[in-house]
């Protein structure tokens, strides 16, 4: 491609004043009404944003030493524990770790926010003594002001596009994609669309080792390609630095899953320079064009199938159709807040206070995303069911109860012709009926079942009978055909072997 | 005006509402209604002009009456992701064109279902 300028040449015009900058939502509507070559000729930088749950975040802080000093073992910082195993007087606290009795209402995002909001901190640290580190305790408290340093370090961060989210389960779950409805009722997405840093760049021909940004309402850098980067599906990701003392909380909020986890918010932006037409047409991207997933977060499995391919212009329209009807959709991350993320970083280019930096080096375009290497396989509902005891609905209760006996089982499934589940009743259920002399199986049967799918892990089938307090799980298809029963009895069993 | 309504155990079995709509001619209107053999709990709308001989009815029978409850967005906190907006069951919750978050307390029924799908826990239920 036929470069047109530099970034030499562009950050002579930023100290210049007289650079053109424009946010990427300004660019596609620019090339839509005057064409990629005179956007190309125009505009010299496009700058992107977005302002996103990242949960791959965390602080490297210094303390500086205490006399006596201290070698840290055992370090909580506002009662989060953050990570020890570094020099003396080095921590590093992840966004994610959740205070022990707060929980999911604070953890360290939470703590990250409250430093950069200037509030004092507690430190509490202990230690097992050395010779030339010989104290075992402090307790303290600071502001960021106090430390040596406080170097914001992400593994994982700017996603160049997520999956969305839904839940065909049916109760409530809550994940990290927030509160999902029973039965497809509402969904969840997250990212930015075409203001995301990535997607303006999909084949990083301007981001890469050294890449200059804005981080957390300061500036930043990008250290190299994310764990997880998956370039080929599209799914890049970038490990980012920065010095939190220029931060501001407006742009690092802690954040809250419940039933889930903590973690931060995280406002990022990188400007694209346009060094040829093509980086011109690419950040033109519009939401039509960006393509993901409907998957559904009921099932607690890896792959999660997809219900519907869709786009961000339907996820951002709040409405996603979905077979015959229309859910709704909304962000977890701020529309609002990306593209003041987006502005800022253009107001700082102009205002000649931010230059662009050349990449040292590019990041990877072939890098593959594995899972994980199980030595030991998985247990899942298919392979711990057991046959199914049977009746339908008009039996009567006595002949119910001769056939637990006969069988030595404690729960019947009611079926109808087709195997399909209609109920259940317990030998409890027919003990007290047969007690109470009621013959009628439908007076005692228990219509609302709760089921697993055969390819359920085990472990979420345990969540299950704790979560309901119930001692068995019939195992069914998609059409509610019964296939088998996972029993508490069995499970525990199973344990004992 | 709304009014949440605590019935007591010897309560729940009693047809309360309806004998008050009967005393006071007031027509009211049940917004959201959770009740067990234990407790129960109703949020109503009454006309304003009924209001006050309603509240009283409602006292006299042996009711815990509160008024004034509402569903707030503490806006120090809210990022305006907009996630509550799809929990919610009766589509009080809605951004405006500049992509704030913001509540329609006549549709709010106060049920709290967005209060734990809040991110950044910018939701309150206050008095």
């Amino acid at each position: 491609m036929k470069s047109i300028r530099t970034i030499d040449q562009i950050n002579e015009k930023i100290s210049k004043g007289t650079i053109n900058v424009v946010t990427a939502e300004e660019m596609t509507e620019i090339v839509k009404s005057n064409g990629i070559e005179v956007a190309a000729k125009d505009v010299d930088i496009v700058t992107t944003g977005t302002f996103g749950a990242m949960c791959s975040s965390g602080l490297f802080l210094n303390f500086g030493h205490a006399d006596p000093p201290i070698k840290m073992e055992h370090v909580n910082l506002n009662g989060v524990e953050a990570y020890h195993g570094n020099a003396a007087v080095d921590v590093y606290l992840g966004v994610t770790k959740m205070h022990p009795e707060r929980k999911f209402d604070y953890g360290g995002g939470h703590v990250i926010e409250d430093l950069v909001a200037g509030k004092e901190i507690e430190l509490d640290a202990t230690a097992y003594g050395t010779d030339c580190y010989p104290r075992k305790s402090v307790k303290t408290t600071f502001t960021l002001q106090d430390v040596n340093q406080a170097i914001l370090c992400n593994p994982r961060n700017a996603y160049q596009k997520y999956n969305a989210a839904t839940n065909g389960r049916d109760d409530v779950i809550y994940t990290y994609m927030g509160k999902l409805l029973p039965n497809y009722s509402n969904a969840s997405y997250s990212g930015a669309g075409e203001l995301n840093p990535l997607t303006n760049d999909p084949d990083y021909e301007t981001i890469g080792v050294g890449t200059r940004i804005f981080l957390g309402g300061g500036i930043g850098y990008v250290t190299g390609h994310g764990t997880q980067h998956d370039p080929t599906n599209k799914f890049g990701t970038i490990m980012t630095q920065g010095d939190l003392k220029q931060m501001d909380p407006k742009f690092l909020r802690g954040a809250t899953y419940t039933n889930y986890g903590t973690s931060m918010y995280v406002g990022l932006g990188i400007p694209i320079p346009i060094l040829n037409e093509g980086l011109a047409k690419k950040t033109s991207i519009s939401d039509e064009e960006i393509k993901t997933n409907l998957l559904d977060y009921g099932i607690p499995r890896r792959g999660r199938p997809s219900l519907k391919e869709t786009d961000y212009a339907e996820l951002k329209s709040g409405k996603l159709r979905l077979k015959e009807r229309e859910i709704p959709a909304q962000s977890l991350s701020s529309l609002k807040i990306a593209r003041e993320v987006a502005s800022t970083l253009k107001k700082w280019i102009d205002d000649g206070k931010f230059l662009l930096a050349s990449p040292t080096q590019r990041l990877s375009m072939t890098e593959v995303c594995r899972p994980m290497k199980i030595t030991k396989e998985a247990v899942f509902a298919q392979n711990v069911m057991i046959p199914t005891v049977t009746c339908n609905i008009d039996e009567d209760t006595e002949t119910v109860a001769r056939r637990i006996i006969e069988k030595n089982v404690n729960h019947i499934v009611v079926v109808d012709e087709d195997d399909i589940l209609k109920g259940i009743v317990t030998s409890f259920d027919i003990t007290k009926a047969v007690a109470k002399k009621e013959e009628k199986l439908s007076n005692v049967v228990t219509r609302q079942v709760v089921t697993a799918s055969p390819e359920e892990p085990i472990d979420s089938c345990v969540r299950k009978l704790k979560k309901y307090d119930i001692s068995a799980l019939p195992v069914v298809d998609s059409d509610k055909k019964i296939l088998g029963i996972v029993t508490s009895e069995h499970i525990s069993r199973l344990l004992g072997e | 005006m709304k009014a949440r309504l605590i019935f007591g155990k010897e309560r729940t079995s009693e047809p309360i509402i309806a004998s008050v709509i009967l005393r006071t001619k007031a027509p009211i209107n049940i917004l959201r209604a959770e009740v067990d053999e234990g407790t129960g709990e109703v949020l109503v709308e009454v006309p304003d002009d009924k209001a006050e001989s309603a509240i009283s009815a409602f006292k006299q029978m042996g009711v815990d009456v509160h008024v004034g409850w509402f569903i707030e967005i503490l806006r120090e906190k809210c990022i305006d992701c907009g996630h509550c907006i799809t929990v919610c069951p009766v589509e009080a919750i809605s951004t405006q064109s500049d992509l704030t978050v913001e509540i329609d307390q006549d549709k709010c029924v106060n049920c709290g279902v967005c209060v734990d799908a809040c991110p950044t826990r910018a939701i309150k239920l206050s008095e």
